[in-house]
């Protein structure tokens, strides 16, 4: 009976049921479709870095210009057979929206020992072989991208890569033997080694070579033997080293990502405590005469707590297929996302884990039980005929007040504490972050009344007793109110100090590009991945650019990447203008003595992150493995560089070209003559570069906003999880409204009784909740700005290295009280209406 | 809107305040009809009390709210000061009761998130009386319930004598026509109970006030300048 009086109460109150399941689930569903996201993108690289791995065990590995084929010859003639030479670069298909490829070249006849995508039993059906070899550019593609394209063994299609467009013949497919290979393989395009050098205009040159060695002494004598043969431009690496290293790469990015989802679900358990609560102080007569006719404090408790257990089962349910629904569309964002800032890989399918719908079950049911905790201690603690009065529990809830505010002031401290601690990881960091944002929640009680009792002078005067009443509410019903106006205060409060730190963030890489983009024209080859140009210009062109007319100066630029000890770094060359040297603003060095050093004296310059993770300072070395062996070059400054998170090395010119016989270029910077006749010299150089090369040549303002584009759509997935933790709000001060609304049919039938209009009861109801959003909008003001210091100074730095300069706009801080008013006057809408339109008579009758 | 008797602003002496003509209220439950009022007749004079009598149940509520427009007659015709209720809309409807009709409830029914004085200020600034003169008739009134020390108290800090005393000046506080009071002393001691009907009846003699009131308490038809029975959905008069 007692479960079947449960039921029947859950049955009543649908809405109430709906809306807290709807905010649990809404918890529940961001969270999985984060987790989905980004375990989908790691999978997903970690796939196609182990597919192109296969079982190498270790590679060599050489500077910007590769290895010279002719060590892949002579190593196999002194008798070493376990190697696989590769070339490899990124790509793009010119149909088909200009998807991502990864070009893989290869030599068939020596991959057998190393991966299996051309000489599994299964492969070798589908690939023939012979044309990939004796046919100059023939391709392999997966089989479903080949179908994708709409292509069939035969037909040809067109690539740009290397800043060039080609075509290619598909000679056959790759026919993977799991779902997992086919995730794997999608964006390769395989290649005999010798099409693959012609395409990327690196003949005779190696990307890597491969190596398996077995494990103990052969396998040590094996790379000794090889090690030996290695000229000082060459080393051997761990083949794991460069996948491991870019997935640590991405990994600032994807805790951020969990991080924000668990804010969405923070807010959610804040509902579900509400709704218990709720349901708890409803009951109170049933509870009070169960106990009086013997069900015990165990049995009640039991009940309740498997209320809870079935709300959260069912939201759950809900929220679990939301967040694969979901997890879709931010997969879309994540990928472009890494793929603008780290690598590209191609990933167009979701990988849904059992761990990651394990764990959305876990925090939706056991967050669903923990916030029911609290209720149910208050439904047991009451003596069988002492069953709480509402307005005890209210002068009870009022009671604690105080304390509250002293815990949340515990919290507060204690959270700063962990943040000042200093070398926190990033999830101590939020650990420290979550404890604020409780301990903002416990004040929110006691900034509600103090903002009500302050503002009663302003609010009698303005909406005279309607308008205290509409305030005095607020605080009458504490017990939930508090709960809604914490939980919209932390979703705005969250939202203001994401937008702060974007803001912020934004401001700083626009101060940035303003220093860094001094040249007039910029002349580069189209990359995949914005940050790494690594292509070349056609040294042809860089030379007509020089002479043209109109050019008042050329600085140069080469991106490559380096060995270190700790892996590969971004090396960016530069020959500076005169008039370039202003592009750099410094955070450690001497301005006065740096240029001499830098341009061919051997001094580097690094960016701020690479600095902050290697806890490097100026005069420190960075040891870079050049084409005489491994050189120490002295740190003559640390720039702000906002260009890549994982940082950068710069050195000059002349002293590359000391260290490396590479002499290409990968972008330039020109000076006009004129600066106003800018769009007439990018139309000369336009001109210069023909319809055939692919070049991009854009002005200092273009290239600006292409990059703040890229900024802009890295930070897209942050603001997606903005609104969702809003929404999820927003659902809890409806709830808290249809909850009041239930409690106080009443209250407002003696009040139309006494002669309030419809609209008169309208008015109450949205005074009233205009001022809870205003209460949790002002409260969320200082929370946010706190919120988006520690996102700045600690959260970012930690992540990424940057320094940022703090931006509060008052755009922001307006919206936030806006938002939070908005929020809360459209979650009254409904509660209004009803309110308005309920049955006077029965009101009046209800007890 | 009829108006037989004159102006409801200006009543007519000789125009009854309220009178109810053949008035039938049916309930709908479902598939099934209950029949609370059948045929009801009810005429009351201007500044007469009149008390209604009846079983728990029996429709003394339902004629209140029909009175005062709170509910609607399924038929017959509903005139208070010789305003035909049943014709306004629901806007002019409620504009009626907030200035015609005083309520007093069983459970107080003050709003809890106002003061005492507030409470009383309600209908006044409802009716368009703020400032000075809407709180200088609010303390004069509560000086005449005895409350005077407790304008500023909320009214969980009162007793349940003091609240229903409370409620008897928030009726008269905007001089009402008619006064409704349904079971007005069902929820209080016998003393308190006392107390709360000598003030009512008083304040509403000296302000030529009518009052309604619904009871199943002997006590308060002693009030009474007639004692009306309602059973069986019937109304009938109880002789002297």
């Amino acid at each position: 009976m007692v479960w079947r009086s449960s039921l029947r109460h859950l049955g009543a109150h649908p809405w109430q049921v709906g809306l807290s399941i709807l905010g649990i689930a809404l918890g529940v569903t961001v969270v999985v479709a984060v987790d989905l996201a980004n375990e989908s993108a790691r999978r997903a690289f970690v796939g196609f870095a182990e597919t192109l791995t296969g079982r190498a065990t270790h590679r060599i590995v050489g500077g910007p210009s590769g290895v010279p084929e002719e060590l892949y010859a002579r190593l196999r003639r002194e008798g070493i057979r376990a190697l696989a030479p590769v070339v490899e670069r990124d790509a793009s298909a010119l149909e088909a929206g200009g998807r991502t490829l990864h070009l893989f070249g290869i030599d068939p006849f020596a991959e057998a020992p190393f991966r299996s995508l051309v000489t599994s039993d299964r492969a070798t059906a589908s690939v023939p072989l012979g044309t990939l070899l004796t046919r100059p550019a023939t391709a392999l593609l997966a089989e479903r991208t080949a179908a994708q394209l709409g292509l069939r063994p035969g037909d040809t299609f067109g690539i740009r890569v290397a800043g060039r467009r080609q075509r290619l013949e598909l000679a056959g497919v790759l026919t993977p033997a799991d779902t997992l290979g086919t995730r794997a393989i999608e964006s390769l395009l395989v290649t005999d080694i010798a099409t693959a050098q012609e395409l990327t205009g690196a003949s005779g040159r190696l990307s890597h070579i491969d190596i398996v060695a077995p494990r103990g002494a052969t396998g040590d004598a094996l790379l000794d033997r090889v090690r030996a043969a290695l000229p000082p431009a060459l080393e051997i690496v761990p083949a794991s080293s460069s996948a491991r290293a870019l997935d640590q790469l991405s990994h600032g990015f994807s805790v951020n990502l969990t991080a924000l989802s668990l804010l969405a679900l923070f807010v959610g358990i804040f509902l579900i405590y509400n709704t218990m609560r709720f349901s708890v102080v409803q009951r109170r007569p049933l509870i009070g005469a169960l106990r009086a006719l013997g069900v015990t404090r165990r049995e009640l408790w039991t009940v309740i707590m498997t209320e809870a257990l079935v709300l959260g089962a069912l939201a759950t349910a809900v929220g679990l297929p939301g967040g694969i629904l979901l997890g879709g569309g931010l997969l879309r964002l994540v990928t472009r996302t890494i793929n603008d800032l780290y690598v590209v890989v191609a990933v167009n399918e979701l990988a849904i884990t059992g761990t990651t719908l394990l764990t959305g079950a876990a925090l939706g049911i056991g967050g669903t039980l923990l916030a029911a905790l609290g209720p149910a201690r208050e439904a047991t603690r009451a003596a069988p005929r002492a069953v709480l009065a509402r307005s005890t529990l209210e002068a009870r809830t009022r009671a604690a007040v105080p304390r509250l505010a002293w815990a949340g002031v515990g919290l507060l401290v204690g959270g700063a504490l962990v943040l000042a601690l200093p070398g926190g990881s990033l999830v101590v960091s939020y650990g420290g972050l979550f404890t604020i944002l409780l301990g903002a929640a416990l004040l929110t009680p006691a900034v509600t009344v103090a903002v009500v009792w302050a503002s009663q002078p302003l609010v009698g005067a303005a909406f005279g007793v309607l308008g205290r009443m509409a305030t005095r509410g607020v605080i009458a019903a504490l017990s939930r109110t508090a709960v809604a106006i914490a939980a919209l205060m932390i979703a705005v409060a969250a939202s203001v100090g994401v937008g702060i730190m974007i803001d912020s963030f934004r401001q700083s890489v626009v101060r940035w590009l303003e220093g860094a983009l001094q040249a007039d024209v910029y002349v580069s080859t189209p990359s995949p991945v914005s940050s790494r140009a690594e292509a070349t210009l056609d040294p042809e062109l860089v030379a007509r650019v020089r002479a043209a007319p109109g050019v008042a100066a050329v600085g140069t630029q080469r991106t490559v990447r380096v060995q270190t000890p700790s892996g590969t770094v971004q090396l960016i060359v530069l020959a500076v203008a005169p008039r370039g040297y202003r592009a750099f603003t410094l955070k450690e060095g001497d301005r006065t003595t740096l240029w001499s050093g830098f341009a061919d004296g051997g001094g580097v310059l690094v960016s701020e992150p690479f600095a902050y993770h290697r806890r490097l300072r100026v005069g420190d070395h960075v040891r870079l493995r050049t084409e005489t062996g491994a050189h120490d070059f002295p740190i003559a400054g640390v720039v702000y560089d906002y260009g890549s998170s994982e940082g950068v090395v710069m050195m000059g010119r002349g002293t590359y070209d000391r260290f490396w016989s590479d002499r290409a270029v990968s972008a330039l910077g020109v000076y006009a003559d004129d600066p106003r006749a800018v769009d007439a010299l990018v139309d000369g150089l336009r001109r210069i570069a023909g319809p055939e090369r692919e070049v991009l040549i854009r002005s200092n303002r273009a290239l600006r906003e292409a990059s703040l584009e890229v900024f802009d759509r890295t930070f897209a997935v942050t603001t997606v999880l903005r609104w969702l933790a809003m929404v999820v709000a927003f659902v809890g001060v409806l709830s808290a409204l249809m909850a009041q609304e239930l409690e106080r049919a009443r209250e407002i039938g003696v009040l139309r009784a006494l002669g309030l209009t419809p609209a008169q009861v309208w008015k109450l109801t949205t005074l009233q909740t205009a001022f809870m959003g205003l209460v949790a909008g002002l409260l969320a003001l200082p929370v946010g700005s706190a919120l988006a210091m520690v996102l700045i100074f600690v959260i970012n730095r930690r992540s990424f290295g940057w320094t940022l300069q703090v931006q509060i706009t008052p755009t922001v801080l307006l919206q936030a009280v806006g938002l939070a008013v908005g929020a809360a006057l459209l979650a009254a809408v409904y509660p209004a209406w009803r309110m308005g339109r309920m049955e006077l008579s029965a009101a009046l009758r209800e007890e | 809107m009829l108006l037989e008797c004159g102006m409801p602003s200006a009543p007519d002496p000789v125009c009854p305040a309220v009178e109810l003509t053949n008035v039938v209220k049916v309930y709908r439950e479902g598939e099934s009809e209950r029949v609370v009022l059948r045929e009801v007749e009810l005429r009351v004079a201007p500044g007469e009390i009149v008390v209604l009598l009846g079983r728990s149940g029996s429709g003394k509520s339902t004629v209140l709210n029909l009175i005062s427009g709170i509910d609607r007659a399924t038929s017959g015709a509903i005139r208070v000061e010789g305003v035909d209720v049943a014709a306004l809309s629901e806007t002019d409807r409620t504009l009626f009761r907030r200035r015609r009709i005083g309520f007093i409830f069983q459970f107080f029914n003050l709003i809890p998130t106002l003061t005492v004085e507030e409470n009383l200020r309600l209908p006044l600034e409802l009716n368009g009386i703020d400032g000075a003169t809407g709180r200088a008739r609010a303390v004069d009134l509560l000086s005449t319930v005895g409350l005077a020390d407790r304008a500023a108290s909320f009214p969980d800090r009162l007793s349940g004598g003091e609240q229903q005393r409370v409620a008897v000046a928030r009726a008269l506080v905007h001089a009402p026509a008619l006064v409704l009071a349904d079971e007005p002393t069902g929820n209080l001691d016998a003393e308190s109970a006392r107390q709360v009907l000598g003030l009512l009846a008083d304040l509403a003699r000296r302000a030529g006030r009518t009052v309604i009131a619904a009871s199943h308490s002997e006590e308060v038809a002693a009030l009474a300048d007639r004692v009306l029975i309602l059973a069986d959905g019937r109304l009938s008069e109880r002789p002297r």
